[in-house]
């Protein structure tokens, strides 16, 4: 055989792979850019006020975009959603981990991969027939006997639509994510290293905290990272259960007043103007930075973690 | 002076046990591992647990400080006296053993997440106990783990910068810091080069003046360099683990009583 | 010289379980006590069923198994049950939660669903019409074309890519993979963005199945990118070195012995990366248009999906909609716990083997 020939054939082999690997590494920047061309109307037009500003009006010429009333909403949905998911989804991985025999903790894996894959259009519906109806009498209780607590105070009747709820929604949708994460870096921790804590004294209690959780931090924290990447990008989930109001509420959780980038993208698209559809693409690049940042974070994160663990 | 046991090849020095089991058998799940052992340790006595793999000796020290409880399938049967008491009694609970008899496992595993400094104070973290000054507990465990001289200037490095035989003084030292009665050790040197298992032997010499110490070795010349008694374990096809022989560490190589341990100290098998 | 027996286990070879009398009357006492007592309190007081849960409850439950707890192992002790409690709490919590999704699709769904709904499209159907007729046929089918299609760029283009990072020995193997896991987190709606300012803002097509596909591309590429480089990674060194020994080239080496020994594994990382993208929504509403009518041309026209078809039922906001959202959606959970559980069964065996 011919030696050349041999080497041509691995040539086109190498420059097929070569050649995906860079078509999806130029994906991103393809995504950065395209819309930032899309969006560059708007961007110039309203100027920082794009991201400061609390009006959306597309009615009049040229029109006032603004959102920080979502970007401000998006954050305290997602800040609502890990409060609620993370100490449950760590318990939830301890408890699969450590306390359940091991067929029960054979079955929660699987269901909790499962529902990880849980369409967020399905969480959604559930949020809207399911949930709401409970979530608005606990936000009732909330509001009259702990209302003293600003987080807490409401001048509205009903919280349908209000923040804790779609905050609650989003934590249902991320707890399978950051459970399976941190139940996967917990059950890597070395079981030599938990013998060695038995045998020195350790009580489960103490053994978690000093040589389970240290070991397995920057893991959970990757997959709290993957969580709220998650949490900040979700879209149908929220949008069903979330009032979208031009009125910046930084932290009043039970008020039915909120604001989702990625919503406040899908409730405008279908009948957006040109104008208001650029203004709707800079909407998706802000969102879109946001995401990836904390991604790069996450992603940094766990292959530290996983370099750690692997040496 | 002899005391006869069952097994008439199992004799017993002559002093006051510190630690004894008593017909200790072992199941996991339901196969029978070790059969009805039965055990002295003397104060301040060294004894080495022999035998070829698979024998039930590591399974055996694991029953010592309860920590055999906590593999799955684990069964047990008999009863373990630290100072006449039974550990394995209802209502005692096995932490209060653990600080009593401290361990050392096969493979070095100090906590890599911890500084030097900290995986000698873990076992006080982790049981939840305080002392008056930290710096001096290190700094004597270390010591007698004969340590102190390579790391007292590093103190705050992780311990995972440290060399293999390192790390078994570390968690030798790490297991000091509790000041145990007891320490059993499941074959500390089996990963460690001639050099640091020497060393490792020097301590285990010193630390007897003050505490009772249980090595499990596969090494003969270990056990005869380091312990004042030797049990020897077998395992024999279709049969559990259990003790052949027991006695003296001089007579049970010099004169063994059992033509099994006569081969075994020999090395005709293992 | 005599032979030991080996003996059966006897029932009590496990004296750390047993326990005293006196022990299990606390067990019982901390089990029962705050229960009883919550009851009490939340009935003599008025107190409203959640907030007995949380705030009258859960303290009682954890102090009465710290004091069970101080009075059997002392101090230490009583931080070992405060964590049981709290991570049973906790669990308990989530087991409610997600088994209320479950059991409310599963429900609703089946009381909604009819055999014809699974094939029937939804043609002439409106707020009035009995869901005796009209179904998501469409939509499943929809689901299959647009997601086959993204299925059938992303899996090549997605395998090529960990072929580079665990084939060669390409220089950029590490932003590669940087830029791969950091798309993971892609936002769906800015892939919907995305494909929409490529596609239809300058032009080139109206919003259609394709351009749905295109986007569920990038969002599916990360998850089979991921999940091959891992399983190739497991193809022993000894097999790859054994074939480039024989004279085979890399390519032949990749595709006769490599793959074949990565199978099972692909297979399941395609599977998951379908599951992944099966119950999108929001790509979807922005590049393709719902259509109560069937259509098979993924190139043109307009095209419903599952995801697209509940998400238009619940914003129309009728009674026989909400029912039909409900039915759709146990089709959909249907369809992903369908792939799921084949990608377990194949990677089960696999093990197996």
């Amino acid at each position: 055989m011919n030696t050349r020939q041999v080497a041509k054939g691995d040539r086109a082999f190498f420059a097929v792979s070569t050649a995906a690997a860079f078509f999806t590494m130029s994906l991103v920047f393809a995504v950065l850019i395209f819309l930032s061309i899309r969006s560059w109307k708007t961007f110039s037009e309203q100027g920082l006020a794009f991201i400061t500003g609390s009006t959306w009006d597309a009615t009049s010429t040229p029109g006032t975009f603004q959102i920080l009333p979502m970007l401000v909403g998006t954050l305290v949905v997602s800040i609502l959603g890990l409060i609620i998911a993370v100490p449950t989804s760590v318990a939830v991985a301890y408890f699969i981990e450590y306390m359940a025999p091991p067929k029960v903790a054979k079955i929660a894996t699987s269901l909790i991969d499962l529902l990880a894959a849980l369409p967020s259009v399905v969480i959604g519906l559930w949020g809207l027939y399911v949930l709401i109806p409970h979530a608005v009498t606990w936000s009732k209780l909330l509001s009259t006997h702990l209302g003293f607590i600003p987080f807490f105070r409401t001048d509205f009747d009903n919280a349908q639509g209000a923040p804790f709820i779609a905050g609650w929604t989003v934590a249902i949708m991320i707890i399978p994510i950051i459970t399976s994460v941190s139940r996967e870096v917990m059950g890597r921790v070395d079981k030599e290293l938990v013998s060695a804590a038995s045998a020195l004294g350790g009580t489960n209690f103490s053994t978690m905290r000093r040589v389970v959780l240290p070991t397995a931090k920057s893991g959970i924290l990757g997959g709290i990272l993957l969580g709220l990447g998650r949490a900040l990008g979700e879209t149908v989930a929220i949008f069903f259960v979330l009032n979208l109001v031009f009125e910046t509420n930084w932290y009043r959780v039970l008020e039915p007043k909120g604001g989702n980038v990625a919503s406040l993208i899908v409730s405008k698209f279908a009948e957006a103007t040109a104008t208001e559809i650029s203004a709707l693409m800079a909407a998706g690049v802000v969102l879109f930075v946001l995401t990836l940042i904390v991604n790069m974070i996450a992603t940094s994160i766990v292959q530290r973690a996983e370099r750690k663990m692997a040496s | 002076m002899n005391l006869q046991t069952q097994n008439s090849n199992i004799a017993v020095m002559d002093a006051d046990s510190h630690l004894e089991a008593r017909n200790i058998h072992v199941w996991f799940k339901e196969r029978h591992v070790l059969s009805d052992v039965s055990l002295h340790f003397p104060t301040n006595s060294v004894t080495a647990l022999i035998g070829p793999s698979g024998c039930g000796k590591s399974t055996f020290i694991r029953t010592l400080n309860r920590m055999h409880e906590l593999i799955p399938g684990a069964g047990l049967a008999g009863s373990v006296y630290l100072d006449n008491e039974d550990i394995y009694a209802a209502g005692v609970d096995p932490v209060t053993i653990r600080l009593r008899v401290g361990m050392v496992f096969q493979k070095p595993n100090p906590f890599p997440t911890m500084t030097i400094k900290g995986n000698v104070l873990a076992g006080l973290r982790l049981s939840n106990r305080r002392t008056r000054d930290e710096d001096e507990l290190v700094e004597s465990c270390l010591n007698r783990a004969s340590l102190w001289n390579e790391v007292k200037d590093r103190l705050d490095a992780p311990a995972g910068s440290l060399s293999g035989g390192q790390q078994q003084r570390l968690c030798i030292a790490r297991s000091l810091a509790l000041a145990p009665e007891v320490l059993l050790m499941d074959e500390p040197c089996s990963a460690l080069d001639p050099g640091s298992t020497r060393r490792i032997e020097e301590t285990i010499r010193e630390l007897s003046s003050d505490m009772t110490v249980v090595i499990v070795t596969h090494n003969m010349q270990q056990a005869q360099r380091v312990s004042d008694q030797t049990a020897f374990f077998l395992a024999e096809e279709g049969q559990p683990g259990h003790v052949v022989e027991f006695g003296s560490t001089d007579n049970l190589f010099s004169s063994p009583n059992d033509p099994r341990t006569e081969d075994y100290v020999n090395g005709r098998f293992g | 010289m005599t032979t030991l027996e080996l003996l059966p286990r006897p029932k009590d070879a496990a004296p750390w379980r047993n326990r005293s009398k006196s022990l299990l009357t606390k067990i019982a006492l901390a089990s029962v006590l705050p229960v009883v007592l919550a009851i009490a309190i939340g009935k003599a007081f008025g107190i409203p069923g959640p907030i007995t849960l949380l705030l009258v409850f859960l303290p009682l439950q954890l102090l009465a198994s710290g004091l069970a707890a101080l009075s059997t192992r002392g101090k230490r002790g009583v931080a070992d049950s405060q964590l049981n409690v709290a991570v049973l709490f906790a669990t308990t919590f989530v087991a409610i939660m997600l088994g209320s999704v479950l059991f409310s699709v599963v429900s609703f769904g089946l009381n909604a669903i009819s055999p014809h709904f699974a094939y029937q499209n939804n043609v002439y159907v409106t707020s009035t019409t009995s869901l005796e007729y009209g179904g998501a046929g469409h939509a499943l089918l929809g689901t299959v074309l647009v997601v086959g299609l993204a299925a059938l760029i992303a899996v090549p283009v997605g395998i090529a890519v960990a072929v580079y990072l665990t084939e060669t020995r390409g220089r950029f193997r590490g932003p590669v993979r940087f830029f791969a896991q950091s798309m993971s987190g892609l936002p769906s709606i800015v892939a919907g963005l995305f494909i929409f300012a490529v596609f239809v803002s300058t032009g080139i097509s109206r919003p259609a199945g394709w351009l749905a596909s295109s986007a569920l591309v990038l969002l599916m590429l990360p998850t089979v990118i991921r999940m091959s480089e891992e399983v190739l990674k497991l193809v022993p060194g000894d097999l790859r070195s054994a074939a480039l020994a024989l004279g085979a080239p890399q390519r032949k080496a990749f595709f006769l012995v490599i793959m074949p020994a990565a199978k099972t594994g692909l297979v399941t990382a395609i599977l998951l990366g379908i599951a992944r993208i099966v119950g999108e929504t929001a790509p979807l509403l922005l590049t393709m248009r719902v259509n109560p009518n069937t259509n098979v041309n993924v190139f043109s026209g307009d095209m419903s999906t599952l995801p697209t078809y509940i998400f238009a039922f619940l914003t129309a906001g009728f009674d026989t909609g909400r029912a039909r959202s409900w039915a759709a959606a146990f089709l959909l959970l249907a369809v992903v716990g369908l792939i799921f559980g084949t990608a377990r069964a194949i990677s089960a065996k696999s093990i197996k083997k």
